[in-house]
């Protein structure tokens, strides 16, 4: 884990109202693995530091990706390039990619791409095929930025792609991986218990301290999404008792 | 040149005066990187008899300049406690109190038995001002009585440092102070969390699943400032400030209005080095305005 301040470098838009900021933090850059998550502050910014997966990695430079869901995200938005943001990370426990299925489906609603193009790369040296499907309500809705052998859009209003949900339109593979909305996250628990999930919550500390970012578990009490999460087996988390949707989040 | 920051509460000598406030460092062993440099002492997250799951989510919410939260006292219970934590504060440099929660008078005695006499437990806080569990926490802490009998329930059963950590949530907290002081406190920690609420506006109902939350942060700090001031007024045992510190200066205040010491909470979630930085700021402080260590400061404590 490391604390440093990270230098903003550049921005591109790469969705309607959804931005890739690209970070100088080569100690994270070098150590982060797909799964795992910043948790980043600025001046002026709000109280807690915002979590946000990690997206890409540019050499030493890290990558996020958010839209401006809230008055901190329009901050983070309106930065300039050479400005200063504390990182905090990388933080969290990521996806399991060891060898041995020989596909995998990256599946991602919204900002719930974030995770994923680190996913490829993992799941590619862990000798897997690749299917990126990637949806989201309209097609300027949908992140233009996909990373797979095979690229699967679905949009709710059939104007790109496959008319449905991105779970809907997952092919048959080996294993699942998917980020997005909570509620999204428990249609995929159901079809796929074994899935991968990334969930979003509210966070404090990003470190395990606080017990804010409480996950309900099927088997009893909570853990937490920044220290044992924020990826779970699907089947694991009680999915009723975890809020469908927030306003920030994870990926957000 | 070294600075004296070091400081007598209740009974103990403590390295610094800057302390970590119990539910913003778990058990201490959380975060690797955190400097534990300027560390007084370490308050541990509250702990009941028994393990306990906490609240549903979602726990917390940020609001203007604080944050609320309701975490419900989630832990091992106290043999967890005793078997996975206290013998890693027994290597530590600095001591270890435990926050101690009971349902009733009985049980906080029962807790400070079993916590009597375990190697690295330095010392008890009373938490009677959790607002956010069903039975006990708030309820023992704005009565006098109440929190008198609870005091005295834990300082019958251990000749350890005995500090109760107070409630802003009440008519008078001058009143609560004396009575803690009358039934044994060594120590006195003000304050806890205000209890607040926040209403979603899509969903029409509060943000936090408890409903209410305990709030924290730099929104509390002047309210804290006068509280930690007028407990300080009431009693002769120290009174250790807690509230919204996010910097020497924060800390600075607290001290001068009378505090022996203060403890860091929702900083250190924000910045992991914020202990270090505000022991370090405070030093720089004392020096600059010509003092050679924290007994020197004036406080501004007229009595009353």
């Amino acid at each position: 884990m490391f604390l440093l301040n990270a230098a903003l470098v550049a921005r591109r838009e790469v969705a309607r109202g959804m931005f890739v900021l690209s970070l100088d933090a080569p100690p994270i850059a070098n150590s982060v693995r797909a799964g795992q998550f910043v948790n980043l502050g600025w001046s002026p910014g709000p109280l807690l530091r915002r979590p946000f997966s990690v997206y890409r990695i540019d050499g030493d430079r890290i990558e996020v990706i958010l839209k401006a869901v809230g008055a901190g995200t329009a901050q983070l938005l309106q930065m300039k390039a050479g400005e200063t943001i504390s990182c905090l990370g990388p933080l969290g426990h990521g996806f399991e990619l060891a060898p041995g299925p020989s596909s995998v489906a990256l599946v991602s609603g919204g900002l719930g791409v974030a995770p994923m193009p680190l996913a490829a790369r993992d799941a590619r040296a862990a000798g897997m095929q690749v299917t990126w499907v990637h949806g989201a309500r309209t097609a300027d809705e949908l992140c233009s930025e996909a990373d797979g052998d095979e690229v699967i859009w679905a949009t709710d209003d059939g104007s790109r792609g496959f008319a449905g949900t991105a779970v809907a339109a997952v092919p048959d593979v080996d294993l699942v991986l998917a980020c997005g909305p909570n509620r999204m996250l428990a249609v995929a628990a159901s079809r796929w218990p074994d899935a991968q999930v990334a969930v979003e919550t509210y966070m404090g500390c990003g470190t395990g301290v606080c017990l804010g970012c409480a996950v309900p578990l099927v088997r009893g009490g909570y853990d937490r999404a920044c220290k044992e999460g924020p990826v779970y087996r699907a089947a694991d988390i009680e999915w009723a008792m975890l809020p469908s949707h927030l306003p920030y989040a994870l990926t957000a | 040149m070294t600075l004296d920051l070091s400081v007598e509460v209740g009974g103990l000598r403590l390295r610094g005066p800057v302390l970590a406030a119990s539910g913003t460092f778990g058990y201490g062993t959380e975060v690797p990187l955190l400097e534990r440099r300027g560390l007084g002492a370490m308050v541990s997250k509250g702990i009941f008899l028994r393990p306990r799951a906490g609240t549903p989510p979602p726990r917390i919410v940020e609001t203007p300049s604080g944050m609320l939260n309701a975490i419900g006292l989630q832990g091992p219970g106290v043999e967890g406690l005793i078997r996975d934590y206290a013998p890693q504060w027994a290597e530590w440099d600095f001591p270890v109190f435990v926050n101690v929660n009971g349902e009733s008078a009985a049980e906080y005695g029962e807790l400070a038995a079993r916590l009597d006499g375990v190697p690295g437990v330095a010392g008890f806080e009373i938490n009677i001002s959790c607002p956010n569990v069903e039975q006990g926490g708030l309820y023992f802490g704005n009565d006098p009585r109440a929190a008198a009998a609870v005091t005295e329930a834990v300082r019958k059963r251990t000749d350890l440092p005995v500090w109760v950590k107070l409630t802003p949530m009440v008519t008078d907290i001058a009143v609560i102070a004396r009575a803690c002081e009358a039934a044994g406190a060594d120590a006195l920690c003000a304050v806890n969390t205000f209890v607040g609420m926040s209403i979603d506006l899509n969903a029409r109902q509060p943000r936090l699943s408890f409903r209410t939350g305990g709030l924290s942060g730099p929104a509390i700090r002047p309210l804290a400032v006068h509280l930690a001031h007028q407990a300080a007024r009431a009693v002769n045992i120290p009174v250790i400030g807690i509230g919204g510190i996010m910097c020497a200066e924060d800390a600075l205040e607290f001290l001068v209005a009378g505090c022996a010491a203060v403890q860091v909470g929702t900083a250190t979630f924000v910045n992991p080095g914020a202990i270090a930085e505000v022991h370090d700021g405070i030093a720089t402080y004392l020096a600059e305005q010509g003092f050679a260590s924290l007994a020197e400061l004036p406080r501004y404590l007229p009595r009353d």
